[in-house]
């Protein structure tokens, strides 16, 4: 299997080459090529028809991971491989090392990118639910120089779907310092070891002096409707101390409330199973990095 | 079509290509390069087509080979020095880590890779690595011990205890 014809390809040095690459072309036409870890296979599938394709392996102002007094910067062309490897993600940040050290295998982590995940958006995938867990915000720049910024929640539209405009690239995914105390985890169940997340849960918790939880967010990744927050197992964490009843409790909630599918992979109760078993292990990492431990 | 200059196993090259080709059907078709495998048609699943890019494990079904333009890719063709198969190639014979042989040439290009950046890796770590890579022949466990071997004797040669 081979893309149809790409009668253009393109690799910009900057931001501003690329985006008026893309509007040279009428909507859809054009496509910016990330690491191709998943363009490639809807090209192939011809799912995807580009009549240009617009690589940005050059574009060096996409890449790197900045920290800046506490605040995280993640460029979009940043990949996997260096996600996992960077170890002052951790704490608050930590679930973004947990997921990108078990995306597919060594040679996808090598390609693959946290832009291209957040933008594809499959359902089945990591990213797009660990930056709604983490609550990041999309930047993006669009051809006639605007530029905006969204925040996850706001972002991530359905399977598939986004806010970005196909004008538009995104240039990073940041967050401002975290508060004190805080701290999260993912973990994801797939058939096979890094395998595609049957189910994927992202907790980030953050501590009060006392040591109870003051602010919860989860998000899951594996559900039909796409990466979603949980709001019914929030509410249930906030107030908590993160005792191993009280998070089962919150899961059990979260569990009961989200829909779940059967598919060949998992039928809807055994995805319930995997929300609460998985879902409390990554909550206790996520108060455990909270207290710093 | 697209003129791109590719470094493949030290040489250069100058082909005119179609912009859809992808990098594997370059090598095996215009190079002559079979050693690189197909295995899946475009999942991206099954890690025979991994060469080397700039010396990182990739999977070249799941490039174009445009992309590939200016830089170097290393095939299983390149892997053997002057003196004949290297360590890991000799591993696998040993280990009798292939059956048909198949997913062969992709383990290799990702496990050498991974032995420079895991020079002393635990089973566990090998089992991680070879995720990328599916063997339908050998239930991997001799695919495990010859990179375990490999990466013996590359420490030790690396020490100068034994070549
Ligand atoms: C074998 C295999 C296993 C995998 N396992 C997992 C897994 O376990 N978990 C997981 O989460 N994912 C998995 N994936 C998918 C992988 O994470 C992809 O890398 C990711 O989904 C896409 O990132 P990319 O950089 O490859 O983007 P590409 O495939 O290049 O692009 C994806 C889409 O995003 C758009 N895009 C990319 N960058 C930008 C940008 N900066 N601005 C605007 N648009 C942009 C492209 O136009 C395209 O539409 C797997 C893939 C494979 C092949
Ligand atoms: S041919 Fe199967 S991964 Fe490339
Ligand atoms: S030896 Fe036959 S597929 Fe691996």
């Amino acid at each position: 299997m081979y893309p149809s014809v790409i009668e253009e390809y393109l690799r910009p040095g900057s931001v501003s080459e690329a985006l008026a690459a893309i509007a040279r072309y009428d909507e859809g036409e054009a496509m910016f090529l990330a690491g191709g870890q998943s363009a490639m296979q809807a090209m192939k599938s011809r799912m995807l028809r580009p009549q240009c394709v617009v690589d940005l392996q050059d574009v060096a102002e996409l890449r790197g991971i900045v920290h800046d007094n506490g605040a995280l910067r993640i460029g979009a062309m940043t990949r996997y491989v260096d996600i996992a490897g960077e170890t002052t993600l951790d704490g608050a940040f930590g679930a973004l090392r947990d997921a990108a050290a078990h995306v597919g295998d060594r040679q996808v982590r090598n390609r693959g990118t946290i832009g291209g995940s957040v933008c594809w958006n499959y359902v089945a995938s990591c990213m797009p639910a660990v930056v709604l867990g983490l609550g990041g915000t999309l930047e993006l720049a669009a051809a006639d120089g605007g530029t905006r910024r969204l925040d996850a929640d706001d972002f991530f539209l359905g399977p598939l779907e986004t806010a970005r405009r196909e004008d538009e690239i995104l240039l990073a995914v940041s967050w401002p310092a975290p508060a004190a105390r805080s701290g999260s985890a993912y973990k994801k169940w797939g058939l096979v070891r890094d395998a595609l997340p049957v189910v994927g849960v992202c907790i980030t918790v953050t501590l009060g002096d006392d040591g109870h939880c003051t602010q919860a967010r989860v998000a899951l990744s594996g559900l039909a409707g796409g990466c979603q927050r949980a709001p019914a197992g929030e509410e249930l964490l906030r107030g908590g101390n993160g005792d191993t009843a009280a998070l089962a409790r919150a899961m059990d909630a979260i569990a009961d409330s989200v829909e779940t599918h059967s598919d060949m992979s998992a039928d809807a109760d055994y995805r319930r199973q995997l929300i609460r078993s998985i879902g409390s292990e990554v909550a206790a990492t996520a108060f455990a990095r909270a207290r710093g431990g | 079509m697209k003129t791109i200059t590719v470094t493949v196993n030290g040489t250069s090259y100058e082909e005119s290509v179609p912009e859809r080709m992808l990098l594997v059907d370059f090598l095996r078709d215009r190079l002559a390069l079979t050693g690189t495998h197909v295995g899946c048609t475009y999942e991206g699943v099954c890690g025979a087509c991994t060469v080397h890019l700039d010396g990182e494990a990739v999977k070249s079904c799941m490039m174009l080979a445009v992309q590939a333009d200016g830089h170097a890719v290393t095939t299983v063709e390149g892997l053997a020095g002057a003196d004949g198969p290297g360590p890991l190639q000799r591993a696998f014979s040993n280990s009798h880590g292939l059956q048909c042989g198949f997913c062969t040439p992709g383990i290799l290009m990702n496990m050498s890779d991974f032995l420079a950046r895991h020079p002393d890796p635990s089973d566990e770590e090998i089992r991680s690595g070879l995720v990328g890579n599916l063997c339908r022949c050998t239930g991997y466990v001799h695919i495990v011990r010859a990179v375990r071997e490999a990466a013996r004797e590359m420490r030790e040669g690396a020490s100068g205890v034994q070549a």
